[in-house]
């Protein structure tokens, strides 16, 4: 064992990050480490890298019994740890920055610039890169950038790499040649730890896998012990299928509640005519770039309609504008959560509560009190994962951050909720839960427009599917049409045309 | 991708034309035409002597603004050199107060005084985490009180030997002058070629990775500011060996003075870009200026002016290059 972790436990303000965690990597092995985002992996590696000091358990490297008092220490060592988020110098060379703090030195322990620049060739030569050593790191590609953070570890001879969801940044051929440089590491002995959303990377790289979930240890398993749907019950605690609620059964769905006919958005939307009815989730799907988002704009009025009308709940809207729409009790969860306002510095009660504030105690003042009794509602009925409305929602994770929003615009539509994305960079435990509450509110007699790029969402979870291709609608599709080879085709069924109507 | 470059060995100076920042070459080519416009502005601008005026008048901007340059370097800026000015200058020359022995061991303790007052501004900004512009514009505040409680007036005299600092000539070129230049040098070799100067450019760079890097962030916090107050003294010393004595308002104007050379020479105000050679031109840049400015009669007030469009207009350049990149 290079590395073993033994109950390890950590808690942060509100967040009882990681429980008695058991964790090891061999010389020579790669593992993959798989949860849902906030089910404590970042935690453990930080724990691992000296980042943070854990509460309780201990850590043993190298066979000896060690408390890292800085991530340099335990960097020097010979753990190091590839972010996401890389620990790169924009301004300086490619050798410098291999060499950081580890500059050679001559006689008169001045920097020898040849010697530097010689080794970081050499380092780069073996990992079979080629990065001109001199070139400053804001002129090279993401991948290129890595290559030296990895460079960086090799020279400081490293006996664990860990590897922080490398993939998320890079190009299919590139991802193949980071595998190359992770099997070649593995061969010199280096211990990995390989971190990634994507399963089929951990398949093909991982020895074996360590499975979280909640800051708890789920498993350890040789990888060739598990299959996917295995892994991804390990990490989710439940089977795959039950990933999405029944779909919305006849005489649920009622009178349309958005109609919108030929609408024009610029040049992205070209005269898109769509109804949504009371209790139905409508998906609305497409490739990047359709008018998905543009189109859903412009119904809620944030986008300057070109032409066309809209009918909420019967009435013409004449001059659509968030105000009227919000008064017409529609409401819209943008796919940027973080510009959708979550108010980092202020607790979970009063984001959820930010949008109603005037439903919120009759006088002047807020109160308090009912404040926190809304978010209390708010975390028991969408299962948010936090100690309590005082939670800081900086401290939530992405997942939760997305239920808190949805939770605020559950107050205050009463017609009709669209949502752009709304599981983007949520993990999978997340999604389920988010997918329960769509429902929930359709049950409740919202009629729900979803946004999705993600095919499996689609077609798991909307009744109905209004698909557009460059900025017309190519097709809908309902019931049992609703397949993923259906709305794909449909998806890319204009640009065909298009492009054969050219070529002709 | 770039390719490795099968690179034939380059000579020291082919290389550093090379990697020149492109700022550099404009400073460069401003100062050439400063020149043909003094040329063309007075018939007594060209003249041997009239160079060394400015080699000479250079140093005291000089001194103040490497100190600049390094607190700069690591994102900071240090706005109490003014008032570091003004106390080490009355301290010098009321101290030394025409004793020849005291000479040596007053300015080697107000150079200390000020690496002191300096390290006290990057411990207090690192570890109290407030913002470089307010501890440093405390910092003046305290230290400008301090002067006028020492003295409200010039105190003491300095020996005839002390004025050879700012006096003194070999080749026609004035000890003042040269010592800033020897001091850039030395400087550059520092930040350039040592473990501890390379630091300061990571520190300014990215402080979060540097400190993953084991790069101690405090320690390399108080050494530039206690540079930089260093610089502010030497400033000091060499104000009074050439005025005669010290005075509690010397240093007014300097914290911006300092500032326009370091921006003027592309040293970015977000930290590690840039370096000494480049405020050194600015320096040169900007003591031409004045000369000229001088030859052509314009009183200093337009000359503050023109300085406060200097510093804008340099930022502003620096900042578009930025969002372009």
């Amino acid at each position: 064992m290079i590395v073993e972790a033994k109950a390890i436990s950590k808690s942060f303000p509100g967040v009882r990050s990681l429980d008695r965690v058991d964790f090891s990597v061999s010389a020579g092995e790669v593992r993959a480490l798989v949860g849902e985002n906030g089910a404590g992996k970042s935690t453990l590696i930080k724990i691992i890298s000296g980042a943070y000091v854990p509460d309780e358990g201990e850590l043993h490297f190298d066979g000896g019994n060690v408390k890292w008092s800085s991530p340099h220490e335990a960097q020097a060592a010979g753990i190091h740890v590839i972010y996401q988020e890389l620990v790169l110098f924009p301004e300086m060379t490619v050798a410098q920055n291999i060499f950081v703090n580890r500059q050679p030195r001559n006689s008169l322990r001045m920097i020898d610039y040849r010697a530097m620049k010689t080794r970081a060739k050499a380092l780069l030569g073996d990992l079979g890169a080629l990065i001109d050593v001199n070139e400053k790191i804001k002129r090279l590609s993401v991948a290129n950038r890595q290559m030296v953070e990895i460079a960086r570890a090799l020279d400081s001879d490293a006996k664990l790499i860990v590897f922080d969801e490398p993939t998320a940044v890079l190009g299919g051929h590139e991802v193949e040649l980071l595998f190359a440089i992770i099997r070649g590491l593995k061969q010199r002995g280096v211990a990995i730890v390989f971190i990634s959303h994507r399963l089929d990377e951990i398949f093909e790289i991982a020895d074996s896998a360590t499975v979280l979930k909640d800051g708890k240890l789920v498993g350890s398993v040789p990888i060739a012990a598990v299959d996917r749907n295995k892994l991804v019950a390990m990490m989710i605690g439940r089977n795959l299928a039950d990933i999405y609620p029944p779909k919305a059964q006849e005489g649920e769905v009622g009178e349309v509640v958005v109609d919108a006919k030929d609408i024009v958005v610029g040049a992205r939307v070209k005269g898109v005519s769509f109804e949504a009815r009371k209790g139905e989730v409508l998906g609305v799907a497409g490739m990047v770039g359709a008018g998905r988002t543009e189109l859903a704009h412009a119904v809620f009025g944030s986008l300057p309609l070109d032409c066309g009308s809209i009918r909420l709940v019967g009435q013409a809207v004449p001059k659509p504008s968030p105000t009227r729409s919000i008064a017409a009790g529609l409401g819209f969860l943008t796919e940027d959560r973080k510009g959708e306002g979550l108010f980092m510095l202020l607790d979970l009660a009063a984001n959820v509560t930010a949008p109603v504030l005037e439903t919120v105690g009759e006088s002047i003042w807020l109160d308090r009190g009912a404040e926190k009794d809304i978010a209390q509602k708010q975390i028991r009925d969408y299962a948010i994962a936090a100690t309590g409305p005082q939670a800081s929602v900086a401290n939530l994770s992405g997942g939760n951050q997305q239920k808190v929003l949805l939770g605020r615009w559950v107050i205050s539509s009463r017609t009709a909720l669209i949502l752009d994305e709304p599981t983007r960079g949520v993990d999978v435990g997340a999604k389920v839960e988010i997918y329960r509450i769509i429902r929930q509110l359709a049950r409740r007699g919202l009629a729900i427009i979803v946004i999705s790029s993600e095919l499996p969402e689609i077609v798991g979870l909307c009744d109905r599917v209004v698909v557009l291709c460059e900025g017309r609608k190519t097709g809908e599709l309902a019931g049992q049409e609703v397949t993923e080879n259906a709305v794909l085709q449909l998806a890319v069924a204009g640009r065909d045309a298009m492009s054969a109507g050219r070529s002709a | 991708m770039s390719a490795v470059t099968s690179d034939p060995p380059r000579t020291a100076a082919r290389q550093a034309i090379r990697q020149m920042p492109v700022s550099l070459l404009v400073v460069l080519g401003l100062i050439v035409l400063l020149l043909a416009i003094g040329v063309i502005a007075s018939p007594r601008f060209a003249s041997l002597n009239n160079f060394r005026n400015i080699f000479q008048q250079s140093a005291a901007l000089g001194f103040v603004s490497l100190g600049q340059t390094i607190v700069v370097l690591t994102g900071g800026i240090d706005l109490s050199v003014g008032a570091m000015i003004s106390l080490t200058s009355n301290f010098t020359s009321g101290w030394i107060d025409g004793d020849p022995n005291m000479v040596v061991p007053v300015v080697v303790g107000v150079i200390a005084l000020g690496a002191a007052i300096g390290c006290v501004n990057g411990a207090l900004s690192h570890y109290l985490r407030v913002h470089p512009l307010i501890v440093t514009l405390g910092m003046a505040a305290i230290l400008q009180g301090c002067t006028l409680l020492y003295s409200l007036a010039p105190v003491g005299k300095v020996t005839d030997d002390f004025e050879a600092f700012a006096y003194g000539r070999i080749f026609g070129l004035s000890y003042g002058g040269l010592a800033m230049l020897a001091l850039f040098a030395l400087v550059g070799v520092f930040l350039h070629r040592t473990r501890t100067g390379n630091a300061i450019y990571v520190v300014g760079g990215d402080a979060r990775g540097a400190r993953l890097l084991g790069i101690s962030v405090a320690w390399t916090m108080m050494l530039a500011y206690a540079m930089s107050g260093a610089c502010a003294a030497l400033t000091a010393v060499y104000l009074v060996s050439r005025m005669g004595s010290g005075d509690p308002w010397r240093g007014d104007g300097f914290d911006l003075a300092s500032i326009t050379p370091v921006v003027v020479g592309g040293t970015a105000l977000s930290g590690g870009r840039g370096g000494p050679l480049g405020t050194l031109l600015g320096v040169y840049l900007i003591s031409l200026l004045n000369n000229i400015l001088n030859f052509m009669d314009v009183s200093t007030f337009y000359q503050w002016i023109v300085q406060g469009l200097i510093i804008i207009t340099a930022v502003a350049i620096h900042v578009e290059k930025g969002r372009r990149a």
